[in-house]
């Protein structure tokens, strides 16, 4: 933890995440206003004293919407996340381990379904499901489980042929062992680091189906929604646009700073340059 | 040698060096003198973190940011090399002194005509034509040995071998006359005969163009063959200096006797008593063969293009109770595929016996024998779990096996950490907390806590420092006389199985070419590959007998 | 390069492009409602369900019909958009040779600027200009293209600066000038995000090349620094590089969508967009199946683009 304080990636991802962190936990209880309530007469105002962040078309305090959808965009984010990598960790892991034909089936699969672009991808599971954070959530991780998979075999593959685990194997442990004690110890690392990566990709795809309207459904306080809904009147008030786009972004390169400190507190190699 | 021999080449006084980081920082070098006479060799020796790397490095004028010169002079033919400027150090680099790295194969342009790298230079430093360079290189490939050179210069590095890489890297380092060129390791990456042959061309060269040479090495026996010369480093600083003869012979400084005391000498045998040729074998194994990438049909169709290796072929042999064989062979000869199928990590056909057992593939092992036959791998940082401690590692055995009951495990390992001369609180230490010899013998620990009836020994010394190897050798030995283990010993090393080993067999090619008692190794009726494995390896016993180059 | 590597190459991209066609005929199969149920609206009786299912070959099993559709995409007949009462086939091609203009210019940008940035960054690593690099790759990997292309409109396109088009399309063959004013704010958009992760990955690459052994082999020949880089370090950074690059193509084709749609750029994009909405089967089934192909085939490209400066791969 302290490596991963050390170099200025890891400080500012960290500090950005224990915002977002914060956002989510406390978000609702700090927000000075209910976000859905109408102020007519405070309009697309800029930021004020009244109002830190400005307000949106129907006179709503950009900050309290603001807070309030830190969990819909953030929590989005982890749980698509989490779904897509365990399933992915799962088929990987099990292509892996298991080997011969079953891996090289499974990994071709893998390759078609990894030619078809991630936004794509959801696009068209979310076709198939409906419109809707939920629906979207499955969408989004049903998308990353390829690309997890594969980078939870490599991580298996790679460890696989260590000898500590040919040690294992030579002493006649049972594959339980083998696999909950020598290999998954060892792999957890890449695939926690991909994973923290992915959080920043699920937000924004997030995010970008809820401005495509596929996701999060009005009057809900999601970011992308957000951006989406302020759109008409970009012109005459930019803060509307702005708040929740910067804040999407801040998140998402909070997980993406933190991520590269991780991989680098993992590999000695890349820690010395 | 000519009258310029008493003109030295290379002459560094009181130079040091200090590395820092952000840990602290410590001295790389201490005060070095040193000094490298035209037209001779000096060998400088040491274990790994000595700072014989960093000196060349100093010499080459190659130092990262990190590390701080404190004092001293590099005179390369009378001239400072701290003096010049970054510009003057371009012109004297490659040209007025070259270097010959270790590995052939990381050391060239992977993407780069093997000519085209030689003819770099040419151009650079000799201001020749690229046609010129051409054929000057071509000439120089074949002053190295290559046989049709003019065809190596158009080939690309991975089509090239790795005795054939290194004589290119040569050539690109003679190809100025430079003053001096420096030597680091440049056999350690490559096969016995292979390193035997470059050492060869490399005295020839010396004969040749009277160069002078700093020849950095771990390996005393080698160098007390090349060198004229030999300086010992240890931590920093030069232990001892003076001609190879006198050194060898009569060693002033205790560092040095100990490593020459842990050089493997074959005549000095420390293996336990042969066995008794009439007990029934412990192991046999029958005509057991290993073809790797082997695949069904289906996956012929998915992964086209694979090649099927024969990894051994119809090896048989026997192993006595409380046997030491040593299973010999250069890298790819099939000894370490006979370790995998021994340790049941490794398909195959024909059949192993053990204790009255038959076993005709993997699978057919049963516990008793995993039980009763364990491995030791060539490398302790990767055969340890990075994430478990000492003690869990070295409790996994005795739990699997129910060698010993739960409650008497901790009190158990403190025996085995005793047994392999450690300390009992390395228990909660983990892996990258000890020293590579260390992790071996915790690694020999685990393998002797399921009081086996045979170890297999996958080169367990080579990852070591020569003065660790020994030690490392004489504990498997003594745990051998303890217990009666039987071993199979696969090693690189002929002069070390030859003290250790009561038979010895040798590989090539996935075959079994030879298998002798070891006091029969100098036969003349050996096996003409055992004799080249043998004229190929260098040992200081040479030296003693007066062959001084 | 042997005629087998290039088989093999071939064989995998067909491998691929067969998986992808088969999940998209998957999705259209569970999609909750079929063609039939879409042309005719819900309000649809039974009989005339029954009537259009029967002329579309919806009753026979899917297997069948998978295999029909598969033909049919070999032979040229893509089918019919369900809403448009267009042929998907020549729907897609027009849609597709917009979207070409506007990723090739966006490819083309990336390429220009966000190598040698990622050259320079790890050449000068650890100094000013490497932490502002990797600052400028961080934020732009972190910026959905929707907030870079809201913001791009709003400062460079509203009614005060007007600097450029909001969105729109203009045919480079009628107007050249008016279609650069109209790609530039949807090619900035797409090449914020690939500029910063191209940079970002080309950085790594040469960084790795400028620690092997060969470049410090090379330098220890007595080669200037600029020889170095020229002849030893970029020729070994460039075949990952490509590489990268076309792995993020799929990427700016998942972009593409996105931004179309923003600046009403009327291609496969937008075109996907308008059939999601109107659950228009057939041009969902061809826009996917053209948009993995693009990228199976951009993959295909830089394997062989890698084996012409690689020869390990080349004589592999």
């Amino acid at each position: 933890m302290r490596e991963l304080l050390r170099s200025p990636a890891g400080l500012v991802g960290t500090c950005l995440l224990l915002l977002v962190g914060a956002m989510m936990v406390l978000g609702p209880l700090l927000a000075p206003y209910d976000p859905q309530s109408f102020h007519p007469r405070a309009r697309l105002q800029g930021p004020s004293l009244a109002h830190l962040l400005g307000t949106d078309q129907f006179g709503r305090d950009l900050l309290s919407r603001l807070l309030h959808g830190a969990r819909n965009t953030v929590a989005f984010g982890l749980g698509a996340t989490a779904l897509g990598v365990i399933i992915g960790s799962i088929i990987g892991v099990t292509a892996g381990v298991i080997g011969g034909w079953i891996d090289s089936a499974i990994m071709r699969v893998l390759d078609g379904l990894l030619a078809v672009p991630d936004l794509l991808f959801t696009l068209l599971i979310v076709t198939m499901l409906g419109a809707g954070m939920g629906y979207a959530m499955l969408a989004v991780s049903v998308a990353f489980t390829p690309g997890m998979a594969r980078i939870a075999r490599s991580a298996v593959l790679s460890i696989r042929t260590r000898e500590y685990v040919l040690a294992a194997i030579a002493r006649g442990e049972s594959w339980g062992w083998i696999i909950g004690r020598e290999v998954l110890p060892n792999a957890i690392g890449p695939i926690v680091v991909e994973a923290t990566i992915r959080v920043s990709f699920a937000m924004m795809i997030g995010a970008t189906l809820g401005f495509l309207g596929l996701g999060a459904q009005p009057p809900s306080t999601e970011w992308g929604l957000m951006v989406a809904e302020a759109r008409q009147f970009m012109f005459r008030s930019p803060w509307c646009v702005a708040v929740p786009g910067v804040a999407i972004a801040l998140a998402a390169l909070g997980f993406n700073l933190f991520g590269d400190a991780l991989r680098d507190s993992f590999d000695p190699r890349r820690r010395l340059r | 040698m000519s009258a310029d021999t008493d003109t030295s080449a290379l002459d560094v006084q009181g130079y040091s060096l200090r590395y820092r980081s952000a840990d602290g920082q410590f001295d790389a070098l201490k005060s070095i003198d040193l000094t490298v006479r035209r037209g001779r060799t000096l060998g400088l020796v040491g274990e790994s973190g000595s700072g014989k790397t960093s000196l060349a490095w100093a010499i080459m004028r190659y130092l990262p940011a990190n590390l701080q010169e404190l004092s001293g002079t590099l005179l390369l033919a009378g001239e400072d090399l701290r003096t010049k400027t970054t510009r003057q150090i371009l012109e004297i680099r490659g040209a007025r002194v070259s270097m010959v790295f270790q590995d052939p194969s990381t050391s060239l342009n992977p993407i780069m005509r093997l000519g085209d790298q030689l003819a770099e230079v040419l151009i650079r430093h000799r201001g020749l034509s690229a046609r010129a360079a051409f054929e000057e290189g071509t000439a120089l490939l074949a002053r190295t040995g290559i046989r049709s050179p003019a065809e190596m210069m158009r080939r690309y590095p991975h089509q090239a071998s790795g005795g054939e890489k290194q004589r290119v890297v040569i050539a690109t380092a003679i190809a100025c006359n430079p003053d001096l060129i420096i030597f680091d390791e440049p056999t350690t990456a490559l096969d016995i005969v292979t390193a035997r042959q470059i050492l060869d061309l490399f005295t020839t060269l010396r004969e040749e163009t009277g160069v002078a040479a700093l020849y950095i090495s771990h390996d005393l026996g080698l160098v007390s063959r090349i060198a004229h010369e030999v300086a010992v480093i240890h931590q920093g600083e030069i232990v001892e200096h003076g001609p190879c003869a006198e050194v060898f012979r009569a060693p002033r400084r205790a560092y040095t006797r100990a490593l020459l005391a842990a050089v493997p000498d074959p005549a000095h045998r420390i293996g336990t008593p042969p066995p008794d040729p009439a007990t029934p074998p412990l192991l046999t194994l029958a005509n057991i063969n290993v073809r790797y990438g082997e695949l069904p049909w289906l996956l012929r169709l998915l992964r086209p293009g694979q090649a099927v290796v024969q990894g051994a072929r119809n090896v048989s042999f026997d192993v006595r109770p409380g046997e030491l064989v040593g299973v010999v062979g250069e890298s790819g000869s099939g000894k370490s595929t006979i370790a995998k199928v021994l340790a049941g990590l490794q398909e195959f056909s024909g059949s192993v016996t053990f204790a009255g057992q038959r076993y005709q593939g993997r699978r057919a092992f049963d516990r008793a024998y995993r039980h009763a036959v364990q491995i030791v791998f060539q490398n302790p940082d990767a055969s340890l779990n990075p994430r478990q401690t000492v003690a869990t590692i070295l409790s996994r055995p005795l739990k699997l096996y129910g060698t010993v009951p739960p409650l008497r495990i901790p009190a158990r390992i403190a025996e085995l950490l005793a047994r392999v001369r450690l300390p009992a609180q390395f228990a909660t230490r983990y892996p990258h907390q000890l020293s590579g010899g260390e992790k071996q013998r915790v690694a020999i620990a685990r393998a002797f806590a399921a009081e086996p009836k045979l170890v297999i020994c996958d080169e367990i010394t080579s990852s070591l420092d020569v003065s660790v190897q020994a030690s490392v050798a004489e504990l498997l030995v003594e745990l051998q006389r303890e217990t009666g283990t039987a071993c199979v010993f696969i090693t690189h090393d002929l002069n070390l199985v030859r003290q250790l080993a009561h038979r010895i067999a040798v590989m090539q090619h996935g075959e079994l070419v030879d298998l002798f008692d070891t006091a029969d190794a100098t036969l003349p009726d050996r096996a003409a590959y055992t004799r080249t494995l043998l004229d190929a390896v260098p040992t200081l016993a040479r030296i003693e007998n007066g062959v001084v180059p | 390069m042997t005629p087998g590597y290039l088989a093999r190459r071939l064989a995998a991209v067909l491998l691929v492009l067969l998986v992808v066609s088969f999940a998209v005929f998957a999705i259209t199969m569970i999609l909750p409602g079929n063609a039939a149920v879409m042309i005719l609206g819900e309000y649809a009786t039974p009989d005339q369900l029954a009537a259009v299912s029967e002329r579309l070959g919806l009753n026979r099993p899917w297997s069948v019909q998978y295999l029909d559709w598969l033909g049919g995409m070999f032979r040229g007949d893509w089918g019919m958009s369900l809403r448009l009462s267009l042929p998907v086939a020549g729907l897609i091609a027009s849609a597709f040779a917009n979207s070409a203009m506007l990723a090739a210019t966006a490819l083309v940008t990336v390429t220009v600027i966000a190598i040698p940035l990622g050259i320079a960054a790890a050449v000068k690593r650890g100094t000013r200009a490497d932490l502002a690099i990797g600052l400028l790759a961080y934020i732009g990997t972190s910026m959905p293209e929707f907030v870079t292309a809201t913001l791009l409109i709003v400062f460079l396109a509203g009614p005060e600066s007007g600097l450029f088009p909001a969105g729109g399309f203009v045919s480079p063959l009628e107007d050249f000038w008016g279609f650069v004013a109209h790609v530039m704010l949807p090619a900035g958009t797409l090449s914020l995000v690939l500029t910063a992760h191209i940079a970002r990955q080309t950085r790594s690459e040469m960084a790795d090349v400028l620690a092997s052994d060969y470049v410090r082999a090379a330098r220890l020949k007595g080669l200037a620094e600029p020889a170095v880089l020229r002849r030893h370090a970029l020729p070994n950074a460039l075949a990952p590089t490509i590489a990268v690059i076309s792995l993020d193509i799929g990427y700016l084709l998942g972009g593409i969508i996105v931004v179309e749609e923003i600046f009403a750029w009327p291609g496969l994009g937008r075109l996907l967009i308008y059939a999601l909405e109107n659950r228009d089967l057939p041009v969902i089934m061809g826009v996917t199946l053209v948009l993995a192909m693009v990228y199976a085939t951009s993959n295909l490209i830089s394997d062989l683009v890698i084996a012409i400066i690689d020869p390990r791969v080349r004589y592999a």
